[in-house]
């Protein structure tokens, strides 16, 4: 295997990446083997479904399932090489799909049909250990002696912020939203890999259409968010236990918990948010429910502990599942793209077995201390308060704006995010998205005439909101979008946070400080690049960072 | 790595967040990760290869050696305040460790008394009868039957007057059911109960125990060698290879003496039908009747030229055994005859009783 998406992928002093028999998010060789192998039929799929698109027919079935296939493929989604040796062999049905319909409409339109090369006529083995043998064509390194490590790393760049924007449209795909627009930006781009591009020039200019694609399908999710549950408005939300039947869903997938909250409803269960589903106690539709009563834990990364201790079902929607340890092994479900072995499997949003186990298992015994948090600051409560905001910032009581957010994780250099929030002056405001938040969302940080310093915007996906909030406080300030006083501090560690990265140096935002590593796949000559386009900047010490940028601001 | 001498054991001494303090030996070639799961403390972890930082302890006393790990998943600063990976620490001397878990989080689910009350009772050929229990709540209020596939619980009969071990042959369920087959022996106490019991009696159960499951993590081919009602928790496995659409081949041999022993054709048939990536059963029969036409002789007749095959095909199955004492030695020995490796054969004798 080799494998460096993530940004805990290994480094050493020879290079970074995984190539060992388990990654660092614990991937096996084989599952991260067939990944790869998935990705590159996923590529043939798209050579024939771009040019089938162009000539005015549009194939969404095998669209949809390329947006699946992309999202099982991200960090801590989908370790099952079962799925994969499966769908390894529907993406070749699909594919077999688009050549005849290709080629039919080519015979009709009286166009010659392309003949395709490369990953449009791999065809998948029957068998494991020939697939494995197949393994190094479709290796994210493969043309490295070639066209070298900045294009091997622009490329990886392209490819893993197309998960990111898979998976955010199959999010949208989930709650009724889809765009032909995104299916053909996602083919294109696909297609654009299969054809092994080297330009490292368009290969930039690639990644960044793939931050703008992602900027559409962010506000398709937003669409489908607000369109299914309502818009987001501040409410605390209980973060300890009560006393009773539990159960515990994590992910991002809002309609598994929809789902859910309905299969349980006066059933004596409590339902309870974990990681990143915290935002859905801000959702008028969802936060209905009277047995939707809190969230419980913290970030992904301390779920073998959290877990072990919750006594009821745990349900895994989307990323992030880390290896079942075996006190909860029995109780832990997998919905949608998320799989692991041997673990349990929801289909169709059928939750009877969850209700079944919920039912089975002891439920807390008493209430804890109560504790509660605010959330639910997306833009149109933020925007909702704008004038209280903008006079704030006229006369001074706020001085700067800090959006700190992305993705948490378990590396020691994380404490960073924690020292700069805790450190940042009181006449700031930290706006907060995406699971990063769990290092600081339940320290008390005070308010500002009113306005929490803390506000919560949501999941990561929710830059959309911090996107349109900034946009229209810089209309309001009557200035660019990178002259507003706010600093962006971005923790990263999966492809969702690539994608929303591309889409910030898309909308152009410079400066944005980004930690607590830089992506194993930028090269220094790309990251010339992007720091002399962008100033993106690598983090240093939350101390060192605050003079800075306060400092900056001073000057 | 060469230079560890791993026969040298050492003792860990760990305390839990909530103060519990837990003893465990770790040899000097073992990881403490390792170790501490082998006496059923399951601590985070996800690499298992010192670089994502997820296995945290802090050695407050004695000599650890660090392996391999990235500067990313433990600084020198971290280590400067004790602090180390345990899946990259190897002991030089007793050691003591703190973690960051409580122990009821760390701990494995250990075997737990709870009674069972007989549901069905029913001859399924062979001389074997299917026992089905519905479990009464555990200590800590759970009415489901959690177990892994392949363990086995101690029952106790009504009055008392007789504990048999029994492998379950059903698959985790929230229903609280254990299923389990038992061969009747003639003038045996729970045999004779057996015979006789009525739905609603009420049994001790206790469990679940074992270590005969799957390895959830080799997608190496699995093979069973079941003899008699050893079939019985290897019926567990596949039953559950089946829930989980597990992608290895299986290929079973299930050993009987002959054709009146038969039992179990039809749950066979249905996990022939259910297993995503095939099974192929092979019943072997010792002294069968001359209109037997399946294997004749003990399972390793079949057993012995697939697996010459199919390590000469470079392709080497996971074996699992369950069986006779004799029958289990058997399979073992052919194993290390073939060049299996040791660690792919996994195995349960039949308890005495």
């Amino acid at each position: 295997m080799f494998c460096y998406q993530c940004e805990q992928t290994s480094r050493t002093d020879t290079g970074a990446g995984c190539a060992s028999a388990r990654g660092a998010c614990g991937k096996d060789a084989t599952t991260s083997d067939l990944q790869d192998l998935f990705i590159h039929e996923l590529k043939g799929m798209a050579e024939y479904a771009r040019r089938l698109r162009d000539l005015g027919q549009g194939d969404n079935e095998a669209a949809r399932f390329m947006l699946y296939g992309l999202f099982t493929t991200l960090t801590n989604v989908n370790f099952n090489p079962a799925r994969f040796t499966q769908m390894l062999q529907q993406a070749n049905g699909h594919r077999e799909r688009l050549k005849g319909a290709y080629e039919a409409a080519c015979a009709a339109q009286g166009v010659a049909a392309e003949t395709l090369g490369g990953p449009a006529t791999y065809v998948p083995a029957a068998n494991l250990q020939q697939l494995l043998c197949d393994a190094p064509i479709a290796s994210i390194q493969a043309g490295l002696d070639a066209v070298g490590e900045d294009v091997v790393g622009l490329r990886a760049l392209i490819l893993y912020g197309l998960k990111g924007v898979a998976a955010y449209a199959y999010h949208a795909l989930m709650l009724g939203q889809e765009s032909d627009e995104v299916f053909a930006g996602v083919e294109q781009k696909l297609d654009l890999l299969a054809s092994e591009p080297s330009d490292v020039g368009a290969l930039l200019g690639a990644a960044l259409e793939t931050g703008s694609l992602n900027l559409k399908v962010m506000e398709l999710l937003d669409a489908g968010n607000t369109g299914n549950y309502g818009t987001p408005a501040p409410t605390r939300v209980r973060v300890t236990p009560v006393a009773g039947k539990a159960i515990l869903i994590s992910g991002h997938d809002m309609v598994d918990l929809a789902h859910l909250l309905e299969a349980t409803k006066d059933q004596g269960i409590n339902v309870y948010t974990h990681g990143e589903m915290l935002p859905a106690h801000s959702y008028p539709e969802l936060k209905k429910y009277p047995h939707l009563v809190g969230n419980y834990g913290g970030a992904w990364q301390d779920q073998q502990s959290e877990f072990a201790a919750f006594p009821g079902p745990i349900v895994m929607t989307s990323n992030c599942i880390i290896e079942p340890q075996p006190s909860y092994r029995q109780r832990i479900f997998t919905a949608g793209p998320v799989g692991w072995p041997g673990v349990r499997h929801i289909e169709n949003h059928d939750y009877s077995a969850v209700v079944a186990a919920a039912k089975a298992l002891p439920g807390f015994d008493a209430d804890a201390e109560a504790q509660e948090i605010t959330i639910g600051f997306g833009r149109d409560a933020v925007l909702g308060v704008a004038d209280t905001v903008i006079d704030a910032v006229k006369g001074g009581a706020i001085k700067h704006f800090f959006l700190v957010g992305g993705c948490d994780g378990a590396a020691s250099g994380r404490d960073y995010y924690t020292d700069f929030v805790t450190q940042t002056p009181k006449d700031t405001v930290i706006l907060t998205l995406g699971c990063a938040k769990y290092r600081f969302n339940k320290l008390d940080h005070g308010d500002i005439g009113g306005i929490p310093r803390l506000l919560d915007m949501g999941q990561c996906n929710d830059s959309y909101s911090a996107i349109k909030v900034a946009a229209a406080l810089a209309e309001a300030f009557n200035c660019e979008l990178n002259e507003l006083p706010l600093s962006l501090v971005i923790s990263w560690f999966e492809q969702k946070a690539a994608a929303v990265l591309l889409t910030l140096l898309a909308l152009g935002v410079r400066n944005i400080r980004l930690g607590p590593t830089l992506p194993a796949f930028i090269t220094p000559p790309v990251l010339e690049k992007l720091v002399e386009a962008f100033h993106i900047q690598p983090i240093t010490t939350a101390e060192a960072d605050l003079a800075a940028i306060l400092g900056d601001q001073a000057a | 790595m060469s230079s560890r001498d791993a026969g040298a054991k050492h003792r860990v001494s760990l305390t839990t967040r909530d103060g519990q303090q837990v003893g465990f030996d770790c040899a000097e070639g073992e990881s403490l990760l390792d170790a501490a799961a082998r006496a059923g403390l399951h601590l985070p972890a996800q690499c298992r290869s010192g670089s994502c930082g997820a296995c945290r302890g802090r050695c407050t006393s004695g000599e650890i050696e660090l392996g391999e790990h990235t500067e990313q998943a433990l600084s020198a600063a971290d280590q400067a305040r004790g602090e180390t990976l345990l899946c990259s620490s190897f002991p030089r001397s007793d050691v003591a460790i703190s973690v960051e878990q409580d122990l009821a989080v760390i701990q494995a689910p250990g075997p737990v008394e709870r009674s069972g009350e007989v549901v069905v009772v029913e001859p399924m050929g062979g001389g074997v009868m299917r026992l089905l229990l519905k479990l009464g709540p555990a200590p800590d209020g759970s009415t489901g039957a959690d177990f892994i596939p392949g363990q086995f619980c101690e029952l106790t009969l009504p009055d008392g007057a007789a504990t048999r071990a029994y492998s379950i042959a059903n698959t985790p369920n929230w229903d609280g059911l254990l299923e389990f087959w038992v061969r009747l022996q003639p003038n045996g106490k729970f045999s004779t109960w057996l015979q006789g019991a009525q739905a609603g009696e009420q049994l001790k159960v206790k469990g679940p125990s074992g270590g005969f499951t799957l390895d959830e993590s080799s997608y190496a081919p699995r093979w069973f060698v079941a003899g008699g009602t050893g079939l019985a928790p290897i019926a567990a496995m596949l039953r559950w290879m089946g829930e989980m659409s597990a992608m290895q081949p299986a290929r079973l041999w299930f050993g009987l003496n002959r054709e009146a022993d038969l039992f179990a054709q039809a749950e066979l048939e249905a996990l022939q039908g259910g297993l995503f990536a095939g099974l192929e059963v092979n019943v072997c029969l010792w002294q069968p009747s001359t209109a037997w036409s399946g294997c004749r002789g003990t399972p390793l007749a079949g057993l012995r030229p697939a697996l010459a095959q199919a390590l000469v095909d470079a392709n080497p199955p996971t074996l699992y055994v369950c069986g006779p004492a004799a029958l289990v030695e058997a399979v073992v020995a052919l194993a290390a005859e073939l060049g299996l490796d040791p660690g792919q054969v996994v195995s349960e004798r039949f308890l005495p009783g």
